[in-house]
Parts: structure tokens; C-alpha cells; sequence
């Protein structure tokens, strides 16, 4: 079992697009119990990996609450760097 | 979508990266703010309870090497520093949640490089700073200070970070201030041999620290940085405590006993040990802000908010020791504040010229 902060970044590894939402639904099975599994520590990672080079982002949308839902992506280059860290 | 609804959307998401921004160089300024309070800590708890005798050359430490004064004490204050960090550290770890990836990061790559840049920057640098400052004088404090730029020129070749040239005018700045804050305690040292040996000790200071904040905040893209500052005190206190105490000592002629004998002491030394318990969590958390800094803003940015520690660690020796303790001589001098202002002006630079770069990109 990976580190959270991994799997995260493993779940972009086959070329899907995902937001946040997504992410935790992949992951809820093997770590919905992990206190960094909220919202907020979530879009952290997300961004941090994407300020970084490691996913990028597809589109976005704001929601009703102002809240604005991001998804994202790695092309090959980028799983190519993920793979050579997590694997 | 409506041309109205989707400037309201760009402005949202726009709001959204700025907050992220700010975020970030808010952790790294905080970073080295928290620095001071672990110099003032650690400072006044090697000068407290046990530590007298050990720089006094009495009591346990009586028969002490002159070597042993200098080396395995720097080690030994680092070790113990580093040990309750790392204890504060898995303690705050295990509240919010963490062992569990801490031993799962360890079997990865990232936890690897994580131990490897906590050797380098722990241990080594430190090492080599001490070095450099007994053998050149404190005039090796600006080279010391060099860690940022270095730190920068790695984020750029390794990991292809922005490095504009706006950017290197701010690091730079930063790096003049440093100098300027420094100077107040520069000794003249004549420039012989052994003080170009202490320079360059002082180079490899700089280059361990910029190894390990380039590598290290990169490594927290990946691993999470709760995780990465308990492998990294963990790994520094043991190496320092274990490693480097031995090997000092036995350089030093004192023996291995001996070197035990004084980090047994100053663990169980109850006046001086809850002053490095405080020194270690201002430490942790300075640390892994550090790292996180870095990895949200990029090396350059990262350990330019980092650098202000060159003020920090002046001012809050003198609030703790200086008006806390009663200590004499730890006012800072006009060039402190002087070259705080310095600084601020250097870190507003780099920060615009990153988030321009990042816009051009």
C-alpha cells in the first residue's frame, strides 16, 4: 500500500482525468479512514503536484458555493516522472 | 456559459491560485521566523544546567579534548536537538494521524531521498559550518548564506523550475541583506590556508543546505511533509547523536565512551533539556515549513522566505535570551534592521518576478 500523497498521484497514472472528487472516491476503499483524506488536505496535494509539474490541469468549473472544481491530468512525460518516484 | 458567468469563473479560479500563492509564501516566511525561536532556544540551552560543565571542562567533562570543546560539543547540541524533535515531531505526527505513511514513505523512493538530504543538510552541513567558522571565522557567514542561490540553481536544473532573471536579482538582494546582518559579528580573520580551508567547509555548508531544500521540498510534492519532517529530525538526531558524536569523539582522542557519556548527560539534564524540547518543536515545525515552502512556491521562492531566518534567528535571541534570560550583548544592531528592510524588498522582487515568469510560461 502506497503513502496517501502517492496513490493520489498513482490514481493519474493511467491517463484519466480527475478532480478531487474523483480522486477520493479511487482511493475512499484503502484510506476513506486517513485524517489527511479531507477536502481541503486533498486540494493541497493536488495542487502542489500541479505547481510541480506532476499533473496539470484539464478544466475547471465554480459551483454554486463559489467553490471552484478542478480537474487534472498527466501526460506522458509526467506519469513518466510519477512511475520513476512511486513505483 | 455566459460571457458574464465565465469572467466570474476565471476571476474565481484566479482567486483560488493567488490564495494558493499567498499560502505558500506565507509557510516559507514563517519558516525561517520560526528558526529564530529554535536558535534562541537551542542557544540558551547549551549555555544552561549540564552544558556548564561540558564547555567548562568540569565535572563529567573533566580531562575534555580542546578538540572535543569545539566539535563533538556542536554535534551533541545539534544531536540533542534533533532527538527532541524528533520526539515533539512523532508525537504531533501520531495526533494528527501520520505514523502509518511515515513507515510506508520509508519503503519508497521519496523516503529515501527524503533520509539521504536529512544526512546532507543535518549532520554534514552542519559539521562543515562549524568547521568553517573555527577555521575562517564568522566572515564564512555570508558564504554560508549562499545556500538559497544554491538551492535555486538545483530547483532549475533538476526539476526545471522557473529561474528568471528577476528572480536572481531578488535572491541576490536577499543574499546582500544576509551579508549586511551578518556583518555586525564578522571577526577580521587573516586569509591564510586554513581560513580558505574554513571557506570552503563554509561552500559545503551552503551546498548541503541547498541540496536539502531544493531536494528535500521537491520530495514533498511527492511524500507528504508530516511524513517528511519526522523521517527528517528522526534520521538527523540518530546520525548526529550516534554517528557523528562517536566519530568526533574518537578524532578528538576522547574515546566513544566519553562522546556517550555527554549525550546520556545532556538527554537526562532536566534545566537545559526542556529548553531544546521547545528549541525542537520551533525546529520541526521550521523545518518541514521549510520543506513545504519550497515545494509550493519552488526552491528559489521557497528558501528566499526562508532566508529571512538571517534576522530571525538576531531577533529572537534577543527577545528570549537577551530580555527573557537577562543575557547582555544580543541587541541587534542597525545593520540587523537595516538589512530586514533589505530583505523584504528582495523577497517582494522574487515573488514578482516568479509569478510574472509563471504567467509568461
Amino acid at each position: 500500500m502506497l503513502p496517501l500523497n502517492m496513490a493520489i498521484l498513482d490514481v493519474f497514472t493511467d491517463g484519466s482525468v480527475n478532480s478531487r472528487a474523483d480522486v477520493q472516491e479511487k482511493l475512499r476503499a484503502n484510506y476513506g479512514n486517513f485524517k489527511a483524506f479531507k477536502d481541503a488536505s486533498m486540494d493541497d496535494a493536488l495542487q502542489t503536484a500541479m505547481s510541480n509539474g506532476l499533473i496539470a490541469e484539464d478544466h475547471y468549473e465554480v459551483e454554486s458555493d463559489g467553490y471552484v472544481k478542478i480537474w487534472y491530468k498527466s501526460d506522458k512525460d509526467m506519469i513518466d516522472v510519477i512511475n520513476s518516484y512511486i513505483r | 456559459m455566459s460571457n458574464n458567468a465565465a469572467t466570474n469563473a476565471v476571476a474565481a479560479k484566479e482567486a483560488r491560485d493567488k490564495s494558493y500563492r499567498k499560502k505558500g509564501i506565507m509557510i516559507a516566511l514563517l519558516s525561517g521566523f520560526l528558526y529564530g525561536g529554535y536558535t534562541a532556544f537551542m542557544t540558551q540551552g547549551m549555555a544552561t544546567g549540564v552544558w556548564g560543565d561540558l564547555y567548562g571542562g568540569t565535572g563529567i567533562a573533566a580531562g575534555m579534548s580542546a578538540f572535543a570543546a569545539v566539535y563533538t560539543l556542536s554535534a551533541l547540541g545539534a544531536a540533542v536537538n534533533d532527538l527532541c524533535s524528533g520526539v515533539w515531531s512523532i508525537i504531533y505526527g501520531a495526533i494528527i494521524g501520520r505514523i502509518g505513511d511515515v513507515g510506508r514513505t520509508l519503503k519508497t523512493k521519496p523516503g529515501r531521498i527524503l533520509i539521504v538530504a536529512a544526512i546532507i543538510g543535518g549532520p554534514l552541513a552542519s559539521t562543515a559550518y562549524v568547521i568553517g567558522l573555527q577555521m575562517a571565522g564568522s566572515i564564512i557567514v555570508p558564504i554560508a548564506a549562499l545556500n538559497a542561490c544554491i538551492g535555486a540553481i538545483i530547483g532549475r536544473f533538476l526539476y526545471g523550475q522557473k529561474l528568471s532573471v528577476g528572480m536572481v536579482a531578488g535572491i541576490l538582494i536577499c543574499l546582500a541583506a544576509a551579508i549586511l546582518i551578518g556583518s555586525s559579528s564578522m571577526t577580521g580573520a587573516e586569509i591564510n590556508g586554513e581560513a580558505i580551508l574554513g571557506m570552503v567547509a563554509a561552500f559545503g555548508a551552503a551546498l548541503g543546505w541547498g541540496i536539502e531544500g531544493a531536494v528535500g521540498g521537491y520530495a514533498c510534492c511527492i511524500a507528504d511533509y508530516e511524513c517528511a519532517i519526522i523521517i527528517r529530525q528522526v534520521t538527523s538526531g540518530l546520525v548526529n547523536g550516534v554517528v557523528l558524536v562517536s566519530i568526533l569523539s574518537v578524532m578528538g582522542g576522547d574515546g566513544i565512551g566519553n562522546g556517550f557519556k555527554w549525550l546520556g548527560a545532556a538527554l537526562t539534564d532536566t534545566p537545559s533539556l526542556w529548553m531544546f524540547f521547545v528549541a525542537g518543536m520551533f525546529a520541526s515545525f521550521s523545518f518541514k515549513f521549510w520543506y513545504k515552502g519550497a515545494a509550493m512556491c519552488g526552491a528559489a521562492l521557497g528558501m528566499g522566505c526562508n532566508g529571512t531566518y538571517a534576522f530571525w534567528g538576531p531577533f529572537w535571541c534577543f527577545i528570549v535570551i537577551g530580555l527573557g534570560f537577562g543575557v547582555d550583548g544580543y541587541a541587534i544592531p542597525w545593520q540587523g534592521w537595516v538589512g530586514a528592510a533589505v530583505m523584504v524588498g528582495g523577497i517582494l522582487l522574487l515573488a514578482i518576478s516568479q509569478d510574472k515568469a509563471s504567467r509568461e510560461a
